[in-house]
C-alpha cells in the first residue's frame, strides 16, 4: 500500500469512528445498513467480480441465516454465542446444496439461481407455522456474549464496523491467494485453467460455498440490527439489489460493493422521502448503470485518474 | 515398464453426424518428437482436444504411459503429465505474466487450494516464474498484464504456461501460428532446446519447422491417418504431396 | 381422492397452458436473438392490467385478450429497440437491465392500478362449471385456457415447422450466420419474433388474470415459473417449453395439494435432478 492510500484509509477509519457522535442516530442507522448490505454485495461480488458467476440467490443465504438466528433467539432463547454461529452454519449448508448450480454456466446459472432464490422465499412465505409467514419473526434482541451485551444502536454500529474491517482484511488476503487468483483465471479462461490442472468446477463450488458463508454472516448482522426478519429478506429484489450494489460500486474490488451499497441505500432513502415510485427509480438506476457505468464508480474513478492524474502503474 | 508414452486407439469424434476424427490410432515412444501435419479440417486440433481431455471422444481410447486415461477429466490428465498449448492463444489477459505463470505452477500441486496466504508469499513460485519467463525470452516482463504484451510474446507465454505444469508429454497446437518468420525461428529454437525426456506432439503447418523438429511425422487427412514415417519418407510420399503440398 | 387427483391434473394442465404462453416467447427470444428478457413477467402483468381495463370499458373479453397483447407489442418493441439492443450479447447486462425495466413497469402499474388483487372479468359463457363424470364440478374457464394453450401451441408448432418463416427461425436458432446468409432481413425477423413473444406474454396476462388475479409481485412469481419451464425444457427449444410447462404445471398442482407449505420446494426437485444429469435441460443445447 502506498502512502496516499494509507492516508485515505486512516481518514475513512477516523470518519467511520466519529460518525455516531458527529451525525446522530439517523445516519448511524443508515451507515450500519450500508455496512451490512455492503458485506452482502461483497459476497455476491466474490463470485461475480472474481469468478464471473452472476448469482441471484444470495438473499437466500442471507435470509436463512437471519431466520435461524431469529427463531433460535426469540423462540428458544438460545444465546448469541450459539445462535449466531448456527445462523452462519444454516446459510452455509444451504450454499452447499445450491452450489450444485456451478454445474452450469452463463445464462443457465443466472436462471437457476433465480429459481432457487424463489424456492427459499416461497418456503419463508408459505410455511407460516415455522417462519411466521408474512409477519416473520419479531422482537430479536441485540446480541449478547455473557455479560458483554450490546445495548444501543451506537454500540451495534461499532460491532458491525469491526466485523466489516475484519472481513475486508480477510477478503484482501483471499483476493491475492492462490485460490483467489485461480478464480480470476477461471473467469478469464476456464479451458486454460483445466489444462493447467485446475478442477474448475470444484474451485467454483468452493467459491460458491465461501460466498454463501459470507452472505450468511451478513444475514446475522442484519437480523440483530433489524430486530425482525420476514420473507422480504429472502426476496428476489434483495438478491438483485446486492448484485446492483457490487456493479454500481465496481466489481472485483473490496471498496466497490460498500460504495455501491451507500449509493443504492442513500438514493432509495432520499428518493422515497419525496417520490412515491421509488422502486421505479431503483429500476432506472439498474438501467442507467448497465448503459452508462458498467464499470461502476471504481471504474469511473480509475478513468478520471488516468485522464487527470499521473497514471501510476499498479503493483501486483 | 513401457517405452510407449502415448497410445491412441481407434479414436473417433463425431460432430452432428460428421466424423472430424475417424478412427485414429497412434503410438508415440517416450522421448519421441512427433509432428502431426495435414490440411485444414483434417481433424488435428480435434484429435488433440480428445487426447488431452478438452473434448470427450465419441469412441476409442487414450493411454498415457500404460494407463487408460480415456475417462479422466482434463485436469487429471494434466496431473498425470499431459501439458498443452492452444492454437488460439489462451492466456489470462488481465493477469500479469508473473501471475499467469504462478497459476501454471500451483495448478498441479495442492497450493492451488490455499486461500489464507497471498501468492506472493511463495518465494519459490515467484522464482520459478521469473526463471521460466527468462527461458522463453520474456525476462523482466513479470509485472506486465498479459493483454499489454505483443502477440508474439503471448505465444511465448503460452509455451511457458504449458511447460510449468511439469509435462511428461507436451502437446503443442501450432505454436508458431500467426508469427513473423523471425519469431517463428525463435519459438522453434526454444522447442528444439526442450529437454529430450519430454515427449512432444506438435501440430505444425510450416513444413520446414515441422520436418526440422520431428523424429517422426503423422499425416492426417479427413480425420484419418494416411501416412506415418520419418520426415524423409513423408517428404518423398506422393499421396502426401497430393493432399497436403498440393493445397499449400 | 381419485377425483381430487384428476382435478389436480386438470389444474396442472391449465397452469401449464398459461406457462407455455409465457415460456415459449422467452425461449424463442433467447434461441433466435440470444436475448434474456427478465421483463417478461412484467409484460405479463402489464398486459393483464391493460386487458382488465379494456374488459371493464368494453365488456369484451376477446378484445381484452387481443388488446392486452397488442399493447405489449408496442411496449416490448420500444424496450427492445432502445434498451436491450444496446447491451449486445452481454447476458449479465441484459438480465440487470431488464430486471430494472420490470421494476419500472411494476411500480408504474402499482401507481395506476393499485395494490389490490384484481380479476379480469371473464364473459358469462366462460364462467360457471363443467360437470365431469362422477358429478364433479370444474370451472369451465380452466378448460378454455387449456384449449387456448393447445391452440397457441399448435399454431406456433405449425409456424415453426411448416412455414418458410419458421424454417428461417429454426435455422437461426441453430446457427445465426445461416440467417444472414439467406438474405432475409434479419432485423425485421427479430422484430417479428420479439413482437410475437411480447404479444403472447401480454395475452397470457389477460388469460391468467382471469383466474390467478393480478397483483403487485405477480410478475415475478409467474416469471420464475416460466424460468423453471425453460430451465427444465432447455433454453431455445419450443418442444422443451411444451414439455417443461406440463412438468412444472403438474408438479405445482400436486405440490400445492399434497405439500401446501412446501409447494415452491417441489419446483426445486426437477431442477436439482436435471442439474445432476442434464445440466442443459431436456432439449437444451450448448450456448
Amino acid at each position: 500500500m502506498d502512502r496516499g492510500r494509507a492516508v485515505l484509509a486512516a481518514v475513512a477509519l477516523a470518519a467511520a469512528l466519529a460518525l455516531p457522535s458527529a451525525a446522530g442516530p439517523f445516519w448511524t442507522g443508515l451507515v450500519t445498513q450500508m455496512y451490512i448490505f455492503g458485506l452482502l454485495a461483497l459476497s455476491v461480488d466474490l463470485l461475480l467480480g472474481h469468478a464471473g458467476l452472476f448469482s441471484l440467490t444470495h438473499a437466500s443465504f442471507f435470509a436463512v441465516s437471519a431466520y435461524t438466528v431469529a427463531i433460535l433467539q426469540v423462540r428458544y432463547a438460545v444465546p448469541t454465542a450459539l445462535a449466531a454461529p448456527a445462523g452462519i452454519l444454516a446459510g452455509t449448508l444451504l450454499a452447499l446444496l445450491f452450489g450444485l448450480a456451478v454445474r452450469t454456466r452463463g445464462v443457465y446459472f443466472i436462471l437457476i439461481t433465480i429459481a432457487f432464490g424463489y424456492v427459499v422465499w416461497g418456503v419463508a412465505h408459505r410455511w407460516s407455522s415455522f417462519t411466521g409467514g408474512d409477519n416473520g419473526v419479531t422482537n430479536v434482541p441485540f446480541p449478547a456474549l455473557g455479560a458483554a451485551a450490546i445495548t444501543s444502536h451506537t454500540q451495534y454500529y461499532y460491532l458491525v464496523l469491526a466485523a466489516v474491517i475484519v472481513c475486508g482484511l480477510g477478503y484482501r488476503v483471499f483476493m491475492r491467494s492462490p485460490f483467489g487468483l485461480g478464480l480470476r483465471g477461471i473467469k478469464a479462461s476456464e479451458s486454460r485453467m483445466q489444462s493447467l490442472g485446475f478442477r474448475t468446477s470444484a474451485h467454483l463450488y468452493a467459491a460458491f460455498v465461501l460466498s454463501g458463508a459470507l452472505a450468511s454472516f451478513a444475514g446475522v448482522l442484519y437480523v440483530y440490527y433489524n430486530k425482525f426478519v420476514n420473507p422480504v429478506a429472502a426476496s428476489f429484489p434483495v438478491s438483485v439489489e446486492a448484485a446492483l450494489m457490487a456493479i454500481v460500486g465496481g466489481t472485483g474490488t473490496i471498496i466497490g460493493p460498500f460504495l455501491g451499497a451507500a449509493v443504492v441505500l442513500g438514493l432509495r432513502n432520499w428518493v422515497s422521502s419525496f417520490f412515491e415510485l421509488h422502486a421505479a427509480v431503483m429500476g432506472a438506476v439498474f438501467i442507467a448503470t448497465v448503459l452508462w457505468a458498467p464499470q461502476g464508480l471504481v471504474g469511473i474513478a480509475g478513468r478520471l485518474r488516468a485522464r487527470f492524474g499521473k497514471a501510476k502503474e499498479r503493483t501486483p | 515398464m513401457s517405452n510407449t508414452a502415448l497410445e491412441v486407439g481407434a479414436l473417433a469424434k463425431v460432430f452432428g453426424g460428421l466424423a472430424a476424427v475417424d478412427g485414429v490410432s497412434l503410438k508415440v515412444a517416450a522421448g519421441e518428437r512427433r509432428v502431426l501435419i495435414g490440411p485444414n479440417g483434417a481433424g488435428k486440433t480435434t484429435l488433440f482436444h480428445c487426447i488431452t481431455g478438452t473434448l470427450k471422444p465419441t469412441s476409442g481410447q487414450v493411454t498415457l504411459f500404460g494407463r487408460d486415461v480415456t475417462r479422466l477429466a482434463e485436469y487429471s490428465r494434466t496431473a498425470l503429465g499431459m501439458g498443452r498449448t492452444f492454437q488460439i492463444t489462451n492466456v489470462f489477459p488481465d493477469l500479469t505474466l508473473g501471475e499467469n505463470l504462478a497459476l501454471a505452477i500451483v495448478g498441479t500441486d495442492r497450493r492451488k487450494w490455499v486461500l489464507h496466504r497471498p501468492m506472493q508469499a511463495y518465494a519459490d513460485v515467484r522464482r520459478q516464474a521469473l526463471e521460466s519467463l527468462e527461458r522463453v525470452g520474456l525476462a523482466g516482463r513479470a509485472d506486465q498484464p498479459a493483454k499489454l504484451v505483443s502477440y508474439g510474446e503471448r505465444r511465448q507465454l503460452e509455451l511457458a504456461l504449458a511447460l510449468n505444469t511439469r509435462p511428461k508429454v507436451l502437446f503443442l497446437d501450432e505454436p508458431c501460428a500467426g508469427l513473423s518468420p523471425a519469431e517463428r525461428q525463435r519459438i522453434s529454437q526454444m522447442i528444439g532446446e526442450l529437454p529430450r525426456d519430454i515427449t512432444l506432439l506438435m501440430i505444425e503447418h510450416d513444413m520446414d519447422v515441422a520436418l526440422g523438429l520431428a523424429d517422426r511425422v503423422t499425416v492426417l487427412h479427413q480425420g484419418r491417418v494416411i501416412l506415418e514415417g520419418s520426415p524423409d519418407e513423408v517428404r518423398a510420399n506422393a499421396q502426401v504431396r497430393d493432399v497436403y503440398f498440393g493445397h499449400a | 381422492m381419485l377425483t381430487s387427483a384428476v382435478l389436480q391434473a386438470i389444474n396442472g394442465i391449465s397452469l401449464a397452458a398459461l406457462l407455455f404462453l409465457l415460456a415459449s416467447g422467452f425461449t424463442l427470444s433467447f434461441g433466435l436473438m440470444r436475448v434474456v428478457n427478465m421483463a417478461h413477467g412484467a409484460y405479463y402483468l402489464l398486459g393483464g392490467y391493460i386487458g382488465l381495463t379494456i374488459a371493464e370499458k368494453t365488456g369484451s373479453f376477446a378484445l381484452a385478450l387481443v388488446g392486452g397483447g397488442a399493447a405489449i407489442i408496442v411496449v416490448g418493441y420500444l424496450i427492445d429497440r432502445f434498451l436491450i439492443r444496446r447491451t449486445g450479447e452481454n447476458h449479465l447486462a441484459q438480465v440487470l437491465l431488464t430486471v430494472g425495466v420490470a421494476f419500472v413497469i411494476g411500480d408504474v402499474a402499482l401507481a395506476i392500478w393499485g395494490g389490490d388483487n384484481l380479476m379480469v372479468p371473464a364473459p358469462k359463457f366462460l364462467k360457471g362449471a363443467v360437470i365431469l363424470p362422477g358429478d364433479v364440478y370444474y370451472p369451465r374457464y380452466r378448460f378454455v385456457l387449456i384449449f387456448l394453450g393447445v391452440a397457441v401451441g399448435v399454431a406456433l408448432w405449425l409456424l415453426y415447422k411448416k412455414t418458410q418463416l419458421g424454417a428461417v427461425v429454426r435455422a437461426g436458432v441453430d446457427d445465426r450466420e445461416q440467417v444472414n446468409a439467406t438474405g432475409i432481413n434479419v432485423d425485421r425477423l427479430f422484430v417479428m419474433v420479439s413482437g410475437l413473444a411480447s404479444f403472447l406474454a401480454g395475452m397470457a396476462g389477460v388469460a391468467g388474470g382471469a383466474f390467478l388475479t393480478l397483483y403487485p409481485g405477480a410478475e415475478w412469481e409467474i416469471l420464475v415459473y416460466a424460468l423453471v419451464v425453460v430451465i427444465v425444457g432447455g433454453l431455445g427449444s419450443l418442444e422443451g417449453a411444451m414439455i417443461g410447462a406440463l412438468i412444472v404445471g403438474l408438479l405445482d398442482a400436486y405440490g400445492r395439494w399434497l405439500l401446501p407449505e412446501f409447494s415452491y420446494f417441489v419446483l426445486f426437485g426437477p431442477i436439482a435432478l436435471l442439474m445432476l444429469f442434464r445440466p442443459r435441460g431436456l432439449f437444451g443445447r450448448e450456448y
